[in-house]
């Protein structure tokens, strides 16, 4: 995904950065959001913005936009010594700005001809001058960027910066529709262009007591630094406890105590799947631990195979000996290199609200279909273990969506219901269910629940993505 | 008939539309002379339209009146844009229409968590029909969430013939919901035939969802659009598409994947009188509750068919089998298609053998009148068996009074007609399509759970 941008006069000057989260997810997942090499734990680079000379990879920008694509803002971290420098305004500059990127070819072919007559035009030289509302109702503005820098185009409440739409990445040249529902409220453009100051336009007062869609305070880098730091804290005590699991796991597989091995193995596994690592969040770790064989030529057989669902198949498949003792210590190896890489690891800030959801997306895909199943039938345990990090993502941003999201009740409505219904279908003696051992309507039930969870816990992304207000 | 492919179900008559049709929805008289029953086949190959729109409004033909010229209808079709067919009506507004180009059949078991969760459920799903078929704009969402609409039939849905029809099967009335005492008399489980070869997961339901439309990704669209509004209230159990081929060469009846047309003859559902004593379940039936007045019991029967085998098999054997021929659709007794066969001339089975599939079905004897049904078919296609054959057939679905009386009757006569050696049933169910939606302030099932 293209996502940097500079210098629009012209095509010569662009510089187009390539992250994104395609890009991202087949580097490693944290890109680095400075012009900052960086090193992943563990020898890994990750290098997501590569395609440009390193001084260049993020251009400046005035006050630039950030409006990433998914997975593009990274965050410094703490554990290390915090670097207050990488949050202020160089930050902005740097890390934040961003996107816009596009050429001017792909934008200019989206733009329609003519000049409609629901048309706002912003620039640098005025933002939305003269724009009017008839009144309460759906509108669709076709918001046309004059300008030659790209922009975004917000309509906000004025009194408070909340935002009723937005239009980002809008190129020089072009107009995109804004749709909304227009109540009694006041609204204004507000104008973000690359090597600008933001401006706000005049102000639109809808009189009545119409109700129309609600703005929603933008949440900015600065908010989600302290849920960062929590989220970190969070995974580093996990890290912590799953270093002695993996442990105390390696020493049963090596004794040859493979019954005791298949409890501890469980245990550990959880406890990983409790940090709500999905979509690489640990990087090339991650595959390390916690990898599937599908994509290795030889499946199951497959000696790049490792973590723990290797070590399942062999423990639920009757492997044993100095086979399975190397795959045994080659995870608690790979935990432990983990931990030590962690307190140096950036979180993507934009990650703490895309995995609200993304847990539990890949607790649908891969543990509700048994799919992750390698013989242990523990794949209701390991969607519980999703659900409580994602209940730990949410604590941690509570206090920016409470105020934000109506639908934050129906989040914990729904998981709640979840982990009740998890905990109900085990056998009399306490242990787990494998999902192809439920009842039709048992399994029905769980899917349905946590569906609807993820209807509920999607809005949660878009809300916290972070903004520059 | 019912379960079995071949055609000797009613044809449909022709609605006649009633007075002003949607604007932009032109049936079409295919070509010639605007016979009735041509000119609703038009309508059908055309994948619906104005037709339709006029017989879902609650099935008032009174007025008849001829068919504008011209091809719109059929540019609307083919451009994906067919006018909508009104949703609210005394009656379901897609079980009367002629089969449309494109359906899928979802059967779902109930997730809601108690009744009151339950009329949720059937509230949303109104409130999601009723939006679909009428077409919009879907809400924009600001910064407050992901797209509320899936963008698949672009930016502003068109409502393209769609019709969303739903029913409900035996088992939501178990002790879930407290709906025991309103257990329609004649709704059970899909009881098994001797030639049946059913999957249970293919089989039953406590709610189906039929879609309709002029095309696959109108019918697609609806479908994950009423999905993500409802996820926790309903988990879908079996699915299947289906899709209603042209007539060929011409004429007014699409052939099914035996080659055979399927669908000649069906009640009027043009005359009230018939439906009303074939289709729709009156009010103060004696054992049915009040609700289910305006219901019609909705049969699914997923059949496929053994088309390699049939391939093999000798023309005259085919016809012999069905009882009309294939090039044509005529009885093996008449020269017309629409001729009705003269079993009293032909006793020992000489011309139309005793076993053949539409004497079995419907030996046209006045005890048999009552057992006729308004038969929907479609065809279905979904890949390869694991012997490399082709797993194609049907999707029958019918629409009855009475169960009982009616489509099991029919399928009982067709036991071991020879037909079975070519088709094998192996899933669907029994469904009441609930009553329709009268207005704004109704919702599907209200009698029901109010």
């Amino acid at each position: 995904m293209i996502t940097g941008i500079r210098g629009l006069a012209g095509a010569s000057a662009l510089r187009v950065g390539f992250t994104g989260a395609e890009q991202e997810r087949e580097t490693g997942s944290w890109a680095a959001a400075t012009n900052r090499s960086r090193q992943a734990p563990g020898g890994h680079a990750v290098m997501a913005n590569s395609g440009l000379p390193a001084g260049e990879r993020w251009v400046r920008m005035g006050p630039g936009r950030f409006r990433p694509g998914r997975g593009l803002l990274i965050l410094a971290m703490p554990g290390l010594p915090f670097d207050s420098s990488l949050v202020g305004s160089d930050v902005r500059r740097a890390a934040l700005t961003a996107v816009l990127a596009l050429t001017a070819g792909v934008l200019a072919a989206c733009g329609g001809s003519g000049t409609p007559a629901n048309q706002v035009s912003v620039s640098n030289g005025g933002c939305g001058v003269g724009w009017h509302l008839a009144g309460p109702g759906w509108h669709t503005f076709q918001v046309y960027n004059g300008a030659a820098e790209g922009g975004e185009v917000d309509l906000i409440d004025p009194a408070d910066g909340a935002i009723y739409a937005e239009v980002t990445g809008l190129g020089p040249g072009t107009t995109s529709p804004m749709s909304l529902d227009v109540g009694s409220g006041s609204y204004a453009f507000r104008c973000l262009f690359d090597d600008y100051d933001p401006m706000t336009g005049p102000t639109v007062v809808v009189g009545g007591h119409v109700r129309g869609a609600p703005a929603i305070l933008p949440v900015t880098s600065n908010d989600l630094l302290a849920p960062a730091s929590q989220y970190h804290a969070y995974a580093a005590a996990g890290l912590s406890t799953l270093v002695g699991q993996t442990a105390a796991l390696a020493a049963d597989v090596r004794g040859g105590n493979l019954s005791v091995a298949r409890g501890a193995w469980l245990t550990a596994h959880l406890t990983y799947e409790r940090l709500g690592a999905a979509y690489d969040s640990f990087g090339n770790f991650d595959d390390e631990i916690d990898g599937r064989p599908d994509g290795l030529a030889g499946g199951v057989n497959s000696p790049k195979w490792t973590g723990f669902y290797r070590l399942e198949y062999g423990l639920w498949h009757g492997q044993s000996g100095p086979e399975l003792a190397r795959v045994a210590d080659t995870l608690a190896a790979d935990v432990r290199a983990l931990r030590t890489s962690w307190p140096s690891t950036e979180i993507n800030l934009l990650d703490i609200g895309l995995r609200t959801h993304e847990i539990l997306e890949n607790a649908l895909e891969f543990q509700l279909t048994g799919h992750d199943d390698y013989g242990s039938g523990s794949t209701l345990a390991t969607t519980q273990a999703n659900v409580a990090g994602t209940l730990e993502l949410l604590t941690i941003l509570r206090p920016l969506l409470a105020s934000r999201y109506a639908g934050l009740p129906a989040v914990y409505t729904w998981l709640d219901r979840l982990q009740a219904l998890l905990n109900q279908n085990k056998r009399p003696n306490g242990q787990w269910l494998a999902v192809s051992d439920l009842s039709q309507s048992a399994r029905q039930q769980i899917d349905a629940t946590c569906s609807q969870a993820l209807e509920e816990l999607a809005p949660i992304a878009a809300i916290t993505e972070p903004r520059i207000t | 008939m019912p379960t079995d492919p071949s055609p000797e179900s009613p044809r449909p008559e022709s609605p006649k539309p009633q007075a002003p049709l949607p604007a932009g929805s032109v049936p079409p008289p295919p070509t010639g002379a605007p016979r009735r029953r041509a000119f609703l086949r038009g309508a059908l190959s055309a994948g619906v339209t104005g037709v339709v729109a006029g017989a879902a409004g609650g099935y008032a033909y009174r007025a008849t009146r001829p068919a504008p010229a011209g091809q719109t209808a059929l540019e609307n079709a083919e451009a994906g844009v067919l006018p909508p067919v009104p949703f609210h009506g005394k009656y379901q507004a897609g079980i009367l229409p002629a089969p449309q180009r494109q359906t899928a059949v979802i059967s779902f078991n109930a997730t809601a968590d108690g009744r009151g969760e339950l009329v949720d459920l059937f509230q949303t799903i109104t409130a999601r029909a009723r939006f679909l078929t009428a077409g919009g704009t879907p809400p924009p969402v600001g910064i407050g969430g992901p797209p509320s609409d899936s963008g698949v039939l672009g930016p502003t849905v068109v409502p393209d013939g769609l019709t969303v029809t739903v029913g409900v099967g035996s088992t939501l009335f178990d002790e879930r919901y407290g709906l025991a005492s309103q257990l329609p008399a004649k709704l059970t489980p899909m009881r098994p035939f001797p030639n049946d070869n059913l999957d249970p997961a293919q089989c039953g339901g406590d709610l189906v969802i039929q879609l309709s439309a002029g095309n696959a990704d109108t019918v697609m669209h609806a479908l994950r659009d009423i999905a993500r509004h409802t996820r926790g209230g309903m988990q879908a159990s079996w699915r299947i598409d289906g899709f209603c081929s042209p007539p060929r060469p011409s004429g007014t009846v699409p052939r099914n994947m035996l080659g055979f047309m399927d669908g000649i003859a069906n009640p009027d559902v043009s005359a009230p009188a018939q439906m009303d004593s074939l289709v729709w379940v009156q009010p103060n039936t004696a054992g049915e509750p009040a609700w289910t007045a305006g219901g019609s019991y909705f049969v699914v029967r997923l059949i496929r068919m053994l088309v390699e085998f049939w391939d093999r098999v000798d023309v005259t054997e085919q016809e012999n089998m069905i009882g009309r021929r294939r090039a044509t659709g005529c009885p093996l007794d008449a020269n017309s298609i629409d001729a009705t066969p003269d079993y009293a001339l032909d006793p020992t089975g000489d011309v139309i053998p005793l076993t053949a599939h539409i004497r079995l079905a419907n030996p046209r004897t006045p005890q048999s009148a009552d057992s006729r049904i308004l038969r929907r078919a479609y065809n279905y296609d979904r890949g390869l068996d694991q012997a490399g054959d082709l797993d194609i057939g049907l999707v029958f679905t019918c629409f009855q009074q009475d169960v009982k009386r009616q489509f099991e009757a029919v399928q009982t006569r067709l036991i071991d007609e020879p037909l079975v050696d070519y088709i094998s049933p192996f899933g669907g169910g029994y469904f009441l399509a609930l009553p329709g939606v009268v207005d704004r302030t109704d919702y599907l099932g209200r009698a029901l759970l109010a």
